[in-house]
């Protein structure tokens, strides 16, 4: 492990710190993609701190949702401007667990 | 309490944070049967935070201190303004805030804090349903004849209860869908989000302590602001905890979307400007975390209270972001005075709205609520005063490097030459109206 949290962290780095309860079978972020591709803002795309929304490289101006790193704070709802993104809690128990919060 | 079809008890709470926990403790210890339901795996895992304002949980639990998981009592305070390569920081403690009651500032890990919170509520002898997702409200009657009769969880069995208290959080689904479905009205302005970042550094516990100047027990709550958060409305913070820090910021969504900044750009920059950089250099990152924060503060709060019904905490957005950042403190106050107003409402056997509109009566009573309207202009005057946390401390800061700065030039011209560039772009009209307007701050 590196010794210095004083260099620059990779997102993937910090999320791998934090403890999640995955649960792959049922995502509870969907978005709606017709929305999306009306959608030139995508400010889903810098407000997530997970970086769970990603521009979907293979179908210009759709996003991809990675909703295994979701840490459940709800930003992009309030963000999305469109109501593109429909937010559910994660099944109980499942999602983020913070050991220290 | 259960029958071959359904669960019906006195009260049920969404929610295991410190709203719906003190609800529930405050009822449960009045002999009210109380269910508590929370979709994390255990209380507090969802949630995050670090700083905590004890007075109230002081009144429900005396000396809670003595036995709660708290990392340290707070012994001083810093505000620190960062500037590119300079900074300048206010520093102040006292001796007294290092004995019993503490100041009633303390540092704690929430998602260990709410835990043990839960099992005090659980002793009080409220049930604690953890992982367990409540859906929606369920509801009886229609249009103006329409009441909270209990609550539906994922998998869609029900719980039916006198009176339900919802306390989900800043990330309220519940008590949105609520809002809508019982026509509550809104507050005067529209709620306003920020998003917290943090992250938990381990460092070894003697070297926090040198580090931070500080005896083995005692901590500091250090405050920043500037140039990492120029352009957006937001702060950072830096909490000792025993063998960790917590360091993170936050900041008004809105500001940062305009921006188009990622919070984890603005985190990396507040990591690296020198000061921090040497606060936590050598330490090894435990956590990564996120959560909101609404901070539309007095003007933003609407009606809390429906048939059946009643809102606190985060939910009903109790947080004061003024240089205190009190959210968790409010958070106990309404949960507690909800948990009052059902005792109440229990006695009279009357849950109806008018009944239950005596949780907004306690409500304006409480302190929580005079802070709440004291630092009402907060939100507008972080907007419509950018200068107040950039441009005039970095003038001061400047001014004083300036006066500090040895050269070959006599004193006397170095201190004219200061004041000179202090005064120049310094918006002099602008600057005292701000000046004034800053007093709704702290």
């Amino acid at each position: 492990m590196s010794d210095g949290i004083s260099d620059k962290m990779s997102l993937a780095d910090k999320l791998y710190r934090t403890k999640y309860e995955p649960d792959a079978a049922h995502p509870h972020i969907v978005v709606d993609q017709a929305i999306c591709a009306q959608c030139k803002e995508k400010v889903c795309l810098v407000i997530c701190p997970a970086e769970v929304y990603k521009a979907d490289p293979n179908h210009p101006n759709q996003v991809t949702v990675s909703h295994e790193n979701c840490l459940e704070c709800g930003t992009c709802r309030k963000a999305c401007p469109f109501d593109g993104i429909r937010w559910l809690y994660p099944e109980g128990g499942k999602g983020v667990k913070y050991r220290f919060g | 309490m259960i029958n071959d079809e359904k669960v019906k008890v006195d009260a049920m709470v969404i929610g295991g944070g410190p709203a719906g926990l003190s609800a529930a403790y405050t009822m449960a210890s009045a002999g009210l049967e109380t269910i508590v339901i929370e979709r994390g795996e255990y209380a507090g895992a969802k949630n995050v935070g670090g700083l905590l304002y004890g007075t109230v949980l002081n009144r429900m639990i005396p000396n809670f201190f003595e036995k709660a998981p708290i990392e340290r009592c707070v012994a001083r305070r810093e505000l620190i303004f960062l500037g590119v390569g300079e900074h300048m920081r206010l520093s102040f403690g006292a001796e007294e805030w290092t004995r019993p009651p503490f100041n009633n500032t303390f540092i704690v890990h929430r998602s260990q804090f709410d835990r043990w919170f839960a099992q005090q509520v659980e002793g009080a002898g409220a049930t604690l349903l953890e992982g367990t997702v409540a859906e929606s409200l369920v509801y009886d009657g229609g249009g103006d004849e329409r009441r909270v009769v209990g609550v539906r969880v994922r998998g869609g069995e029900e719980f039916f209860a006198d009176i339900v208290i919802l306390a989900d959080g800043a990330n309220a689904l519940v008590t949105e869908q609520a809002r809508k479905d019982l026509n509550l009205r809104s507050g005067r302005v529209k709620q306003d989000y920020a998003v917290g970042v943090k992250e938990i550094i381990a460092l070894p516990r003697g070297r926090i302590e040198d580090r931070f100047n500080l005896e083995s027990n005692e901590g500091a709550a250090l405050d920043f602001f500037g140039v990492p958060f120029e352009g957006i409305i937001g702060g950072g913070f830096l909490y000792t905890a025993r063998e960790s820090l917590h360091l993170g910021f936050a900041a008004r969504i809105e500001t940062l979307a305009r921006a188009r900044l990622s919070p984890y750009e603005v985190m990396e920059r507040f990591k690296a400007h020198p000061v921090v950089r040497s606060y936590i250099a050598s330490g090894e990152l435990l956590e990564y975390s996120a959560h909101m924060i609404p901070e539309g503060g007095y003007n933003a709060v609407g009606e809390l209270t429906g048939p059946g019904v009643i809102i606190a905490g985060d939910a009903a957005g109790f947080v004061n972001m003024s240089l205190y950042k009190e959210g968790t403190n409010h958070a106990m106050e309404s949960g507690r005075a909800a948990g009052e107003t059902a005792i109440e409402a229990k006695r009279a056997g009357n849950f109806s709205r008018d009944a239950l509109t005596a949780y907004e009566t306690r409500i304006r009573k409480t302190v929580a609520w005079k802070d709440l309207r004291r630092f009402r202009r907060v939100p507008e005057v972080l907007e419509n005063c950018p200068n107040l946390l950039s441009l005039y401390p970095r003038k001061v800061n400047r001014l004083l490097i300036d006066f500090f700065t040895v050269t070959e030039a006599s004193k006397q011209e170095n201190q004219r030459q200061a004041i000179r560039s202090f005064l120049r772009g310094l918006p002099k009209f602008r600057f005292v109206r701000d000046i004034i307007r800053a007093r709704h701050l702290a």
